[in-house]
């Protein structure tokens, strides 16, 4: 068993030569959401990809439910990564890429209908995601990695084309994803999505 | 014009001159010496070749020959209109496109290119139209009007195609000659044609020169109104077949293959007004892999068209086509069938974001995307079998009912299933062209090898997996049973192996 969610030792990653962590210290329980912030280049996205494994380590240790992160299915049936946009797949619709989400979980958070009201989809439903706009592309990654059942939560900039009033709605979202026990680890330039969370600045330097 | 042209000059000059070292006397030497020495080494053969095609040719043939030609025009004509067809490097159409340039002049080196590629096309269809009509007499003539009309047909093709990307009215032209073609080709195999073939065959040399300097001209027409309507080609138009939002990083240094593909797929999907529909209760991996299967379903024009074509065999072994070349056309068919239908495996492996938002293991993923490839590479093999067996080609009707009563040839189809579905999932999955491969120097010049083990990624494994009915089309054994239950084993090791060595996160090779 293992006590925290996310233990990070001592993490330094060098890409090309460049230093980008440096001796880094997290520590995430169950329930909390934590607010990775810092200016362009500080390896908040680094950090993140450390976290799901995707990122080798130059030293350190990154612990994830206990064990360090596995590009494995088992993995991935208890995390959601949301990064850059995915590539959509071709010949299906807004709702049916949720429905597929849910259908290959065996069970959903929300259903596809709930799904498609909160993310504001419901109108755009039969559109195929490339026919969507910016904005309402990342509310369908939003919806893809809400609707399925995970224990953490990891989200790269996910305020991105979001206007404004969805902002502040994803905020509300991220906290009920929390009261359900559930663990969210975001970078994020948003002042007010990084208040609902505990901030967290890579290079250490309070921001 | 000529400020604005002189600036597109000044622009290659630069972007060349940053670029890759320029090509010196030596360079050139080279080039000339290797073709000189191609040319030596490759004429007597092709000589020779033109020679045995001299004397008349067996008029049950020649219809299926014809229905081959225009089938192959047709397809020439509908890539054409696929793939844009004027279109740029992606870098070109970002920086030079939306610019002041000269329009034409931006486009110059692109339409160039399109010539020799319709000019290469042409000169194959025109040897091909002599193989199909054969030369009684005056073969040097006979062979130079055939390359003629080959060469007059691409190049008027292609110049139809440039004017359909300019306006709608030329559109319509160009979908016109590719259904004429098309029901050319459908009259042509019942045979209807051969009397027209073998008065082609033999008309006087007058005739002959009118009718190919009839079609020389009217080729140069169209040619002609497609160089001056290369102004008029919308930019989105052109932006749409050179670069799409998505795929723009990703296409940035080189046209790859694999990106066009997805440039024309999505470009599809896009003008498609499209109704959801429930996704069933399926066990994870194949609620993954039921993508595939109604992807197919929203194009059941392609499916209509893939069951066509397993005639294709067929009508080759009526044109003639050596054991040889009917083994190589059902094997490539039925791969080409199978990766249709592996689009999810090749967006999983282009980008894993979705396939680890969905968390299904890599290995239980692809088994159950096999399934489908597996099913429509097994049908379209046994078809495209049944068909040799029917025709009177090498797998005729008595050689495969002397066997056991039946016929058995159709089953190589689904006992090669697993292996062409393995093949075509490993054809999914290859990685880009790596450019970064070294480059042979070879005496008809430079060959890249990168694009080469790009292109064998999935056929060498279809190949291997399918030995047994390879060597039993090409053998035509007495009783092909040893060679059936080989085939049924081998292709379970190909895709228990091919499973058994997926990797997390995209590709396996």
């Amino acid at each position: 068993m293992y006590d925290s969610i996310i233990g990070v030792t001592a993490l330094t990653v060098d890409l090309g030569g460049n230093p980008v962590l440096r001796d880094l210290d997290l520590t995430v329980e169950p329930g909390e959401i934590v607010a990775v912030v810092g200016p362009n280049g500080s390896g908040k996205s680094t950090l993140l990809r450390c976290l799901a494994g995707l990122q080798p380590v130059t030293s350190g240790e990154v612990r994830v439910f206990g064990r360090p992160p596995a590009d494995d299915a088992g993995f991935w049936s208890r995390v959601a990564l949301l990064g850059d946009e995915p590539a959509w797949y071709p010949g299906l619709t807004a709702r049916e890429h949720l429905e597929l989400m849910g259908a290959v979980h065996g069970r959903a958070r929300m259903p596809v209908e709930a799904a498609l009201e909160t993310f504001a989809l419901v109108e755009r439903a039969d559109a195929p995601p490339l026919n969507l706009s910016t904005g309402q592309r990342q509310r369908l990654c939003l919806a893809s990695a809400l609707l399925r059942p995970s224990t953490l939560l990891l989200l790269d900039e996910p305020e991105r084309g979001l206007d404004e009033n969805f902002r502040n709605r994803l905020t509300g979202l991220l906290g009920e994803y929390a009261d359900e026990g559930g663990t969210v680890v975001m970078a994020t330039h948003d002042q007010g999505l990084a208040a609902v969370g505990r901030r967290f600045v890579p290079t250490g330097v309070s921001a | 014009m000529s400020a604005q042209a002189s600036g597109v000059r000044a622009v290659r000059a630069y972007l060349s001159s940053r670029g890759r070292a320029r090509t010196g006397v030596v360079d050139r030497y080279t080039s000339a010496f290797g073709l000189l020495m191609f040319v030596a080494v490759a004429g007597r053969p092709v000589t020779e070749m033109f020679a045995g095609l001299a004397g008349p040719v067996d008029p049950a043939r020649s219809g299926a020959g014809m229905a081959l030609l225009a089938l192959g025009l047709a397809a020439f004509l509908a890539a054409a209109r696929a793939a844009g067809p004027v279109l740029l490097p992606s870098s070109d159409a970002s920086w030079l496109l939306l610019s002041p340039l000269n329009r034409r002049q931006v486009l110059a080196r692109s339409a160039r290119l399109l010539a020799l590629v319709a000019l290469a096309a042409g000169v194959l269809l025109g040897v091909m139209l002599v193989a199909v009509l054969g030369a009684p007499d005056e073969l040097v003539w006979r062979v130079l009007g055939a390359l003629v009309a080959g060469v007059s047909a691409t190049v008027g093709g292609m110049a139809l195609a440039v004017l359909g990307q300019a306006s709608q009215t030329w559109q319509v032209w160009l979908t016109c000659a590719i259904g004429v073609l098309l029901a050319l080709a459908l009259v042509a195999v019942t045979g209807q044609l051969r009397t027209v073939a073998a008065i082609a065959a033999g008309a006087p040399l007058p005739a002959l020169t009118a009718a190919m300097s009839g079609a020389a001209l009217f080729s140069g027409l169209l040619v002609r109104q497609a160089w001056t309507a290369l102004d008029r080609i919308p930019t989105r138009k052109l932006l749409a077949s050179s670069t799409r939002a998505g795929h723009v990083a990703s296409a940035a240094t080189m046209l790859d293959p694999g990106v066009l593909t997805w440039i024309a797929e999505d470009n599809h999907w896009r003008a498609r007004k499209l109704t959801s529909r429930r996704w069933p209760s399926l066990p994870g991996p194949f609620a993954l892999a039921w993508h595939d299967w109604r992807r197919l379903a929203r194009r059941r024009g392609r499916l209509a068209a893939m069951a066509g074509t397993a005639a294709l065999p067929a009508v080759l072994a009526q044109a003639g086509g050596p054991p040889a070349a009917l083994g190589a056309a059902v094997l490539a068919g039925a791969l080409a069938v199978a990766s249709l239908s592996t689009s999810g495996a090749r967006r999983d492996a282009d980008n894993p974001a979705l396939a680890r938002l969905a968390g299904v293991g890599p290995r239980q993923a692809l088994a159950a995307r096999a399934v489908l490839p597996g099913l429509l590479a097994g049908a379209w093999a046994a078809l495209a079998l049944t068909g040799l067996a029917l025709t009177s080609g090498p797998l005729t009707a008595e050689t495969a009912t002397a066997l056991d009563g039946t016929g058995v040839w159709w089953l190589f189809g689904p006992l090669a299933a697993p292996a062409l579905a393995a093949a075509a999932l490993r054809m999914a999955r290859r990685d880009p062209v790596d450019h970064s491969m070294p480059v042979l120097d070879t005496p008809s010049g430079p060959v890249p090898t990168g694009p080469l083990f790009w292109a064998a990624t999935g056929p060498d494994l279809a190949l291997l997996g399918c030995l047994p009915t390879a060597v039993a089309l090409v053998l035509q054994p007495a009783a092909p049973a040893p060679f059936l239950v080989a085939q049924g084993v081998l292709s379970v090791v190909v895709l228990a192996g091919y499973l058994w060595r997926a990797r997390t996160g995209g590709r396996a090779r």
